[in-house]
């Protein structure tokens, strides 16, 4: 179970102005400038939930997985991850915990996965059969059993996800924080990343946070989603308010030759209306894509659900 | 305890297959540290060509202090060096994050979880050295003589490292790029001068605020001429304040860590 009281995080930085002058001035007095990550935040997930944290860049999504992971302290305010104050950083509870992120790397570059995993087993203590039976359950459902013994460095980055993936599960944790794991996929290895993802959930049902900035990933793993603007949470519910919200809208982005433009269409809508486009533009290019996670949080703060 | 030691043993395996890979690197950095050794044997040796004793050591007696701070920073080369060399970029980088997930000390994962194969030779060439300073050792050697020696380069070691430790946390606060390793390596000259030539304001500074002296100086001089009970405390204070003050900034740079976002 976690729980989130008020929890607030502060970021102080100096303000630089541009050039050689603004560095010299700088180096004499210094500005500064305090930015408000997370603004007196609470939040309560269950045993067993996935949980969808969706928002813009900078909205404050990795700084709350950081400081729930121990990462990060806290300026202020509570949190328990499974009874324990992340940021003290108990063993007991580190051992419980798994941390994914899409643009950082946890495996050793220069070493096949396996010897990293080797490591992982002594870091984590996994006994010898546990591993044993993790590590050919995870190689089979992520279909990564060829590529354990080659260097990292050497695989595709969806191959390197799953290798992440892997890493991260060896040693069976209760929670669950993955910020991103899907960026920079291609389609096909984010099909496979989400897919095996909900089996897994299924399967072991532990704590899990999932930030994305892909919909898909949200719509296919997160019953409860939670919306973070600035640093508050601007949204906490279910799923599926979200997409009646939405409709089943798509959105159309169109460039030609004099502009490009996005229009929210209803899916019901979408050949006449696309038509239409053709009709009275010159199209020089056509996508045809799932709202974006901001076109969404938009979209939510416009007909102003109730924020909770 | 033992844990650590087998996660060590895979560190070891894992720099010694990755060092293979790179044969060019490898041959080049023994060369470079034959040369750093050839020309700190050498530098004593042309001065003693000159005067008989220098800081009221004999040519033999200077010998085993240059074996003793050779294998003291070939220890650190081989050990510690890489992984603090690397360190300030893990912080900017925000690299540290997964260190400090682990359910294990991040302080002895960074520390040492780059073991320079590279440099295995020198730390091998400097032993070799270091043995023979003591094989042609003209007077007696007794047996508390040596383990007090040794341990006390054991204890050298442990503060060169916290030295260094010491000038790579400002990173924390600073960002800066290298922290202030760079002042490491100069002020470093002084591990390699005998103590006695440091006098009054400087004496205290290498002594007891940056103790280069207590690294091999001090360990040397016990062994050459004995050290009284002031001193053995005083090295003693030294070390474990050190350490403790090192922790303390570790601490306290964790919790201004703020990890650069992804």
């Amino acid at each position: 179970m976690i729980k989130v009281q008020n929890l607030t995080k502060t970021f102080v930085s100096h303000i630089k102005e541009p050039g050689l002058k603004g560095s010299l001035k700088a180096l004499v007095k210094r500005e500064k400038k305090t930015k408000e990550a997370l603004k007196s935040i609470n939040l309560e997930i269950k045993q067993g939930e996935i949980i969808g944290l969706i928002g813009a860049n900078g909205a404050g999504k990795t700084t709350l997985v950081k400081i729930l992971s121990g990462i990060v302290h806290p300026t202020s305010g509570e949190a328990t991850v499974l009874g324990f104050k992340p940021w003290e950083r108990q063993n007991e509870y580190r051992k419980q915990m798994s941390l994914i992120m899409g643009q950082k790397a946890q495996v050793w570059w220069d070493l096949p996965a396996l010897d990293s995993f080797l490591l992982l087993k002594e870091i984590y203590q996994i006994p010898d059969k546990i591993y044993k039976n993790n590590i050919e359950f995870l190689a089979d459902t992520l279909m990564v059993k060829d590529q354990l013994r080659t260097q990292v460095r050497k695989l595709s980055l969806g191959e390197r996800m799953k290798i992440e993936l892997m890493a991260a599960l060896l040693h069976r944790p209760q929670v669950i924080f993955m910020d991103e794991p899907t960026i920079g996929l291609d389609l096909s290895s984010q099909r496979a990343v989400r897919e095996f993802m909900k089996n897994y959930q299924k399967e072991f049902k532990p704590i899990t946070i999932l930030t994305s900035h892909y919909m898909e990933d949200i719509k296919e793993l997160c019953p409860r989603v939670v919306i973070i603007k600035e640093g508050e949470f601007v949204f906490d519910g279910a799923l599926s308010q979200i997409q009646r919200l939405l409709g089943d809208e798509k959105c159309l982005s169109v460039t030609t030759k004099e502009n490009t433009f996005k229009v929210n269409v209803p899916r019901t809508e979408l050949s006449t209306k696309t038509a239409e486009i053709f009709k009275t533009n010159e199209v020089l290019d056509l996508n045809i894509h799932d709202p974006s996670i901001e076109d969404v949080i938009e979209s939510i703060m416009k007909h102003g659900m109730n924020p909770k | 305890m033992k844990r650590y030691l087998r996660l060590y043993l895979y560190f070891l395996q894992f720099s010694f297959s990755k060092a293979m890979e790179f044969r060019v690197d490898f041959t080049f950095r023994i060369l470079m540290d034959v040369i750093y050794f050839v020309v700190n044997i050498l530098l004593f040796k042309v001065l003693f060509l000159h005067t008989d004793l220098i800081g009221g050591w004999t040519q033999e007696q200077m010998m085993v202090f240059v074996g003793s701070y050779l294998l003291v920073d070939s220890f650190n080369m081989t050990v510690f060096a890489t992984n603090l060399w690397w360190f300030p970029s893990y912080i900017n980088k925000g690299d540290l994050d997964y260190y400090l997930i682990r359910p294990v000390s991040p302080l002895f994962f960074l520390s040492l979880r780059e073991f320079s194969a590279n440099s295995l030779m020198n730390l091998l060439m400097s032993l070799a050295f270091f043995i023979y300073t003591l094989v042609s050792y003209s007077a007696p050697i007794g047996m508390g003589q040596l383990i007090g020696f040794i341990l006390l380069l054991i204890n050298g070691f442990l503060i060169y490292y916290c030295i260094q430790m010491l000038m790579v946390l400002p990173v924390f606060w600073t960002h800066s790029p290298r922290g202030f390793i760079d002042l490491f390596y100069s002020l470093g000259i002084a591990m390699e001068r005998p103590d006695r030539i440091f006098k009054g304001w400087l004496r205290i500074f290498f002594t007891v605020v940056i103790p280069f002296s207590l690294i091999a100086s001090y360990p040397a001089k016990y062994f050459i001429e004995g050290l009284d009970t002031a001193a053995l405390i005083h090295v003693t204070l030294v070390s474990v304040t050190l350490w403790l003050v090192m922790l303390y900034v570790w601490k306290k740079a964790l919790q201004s860590y703020s990890s650069a976002s992804s």
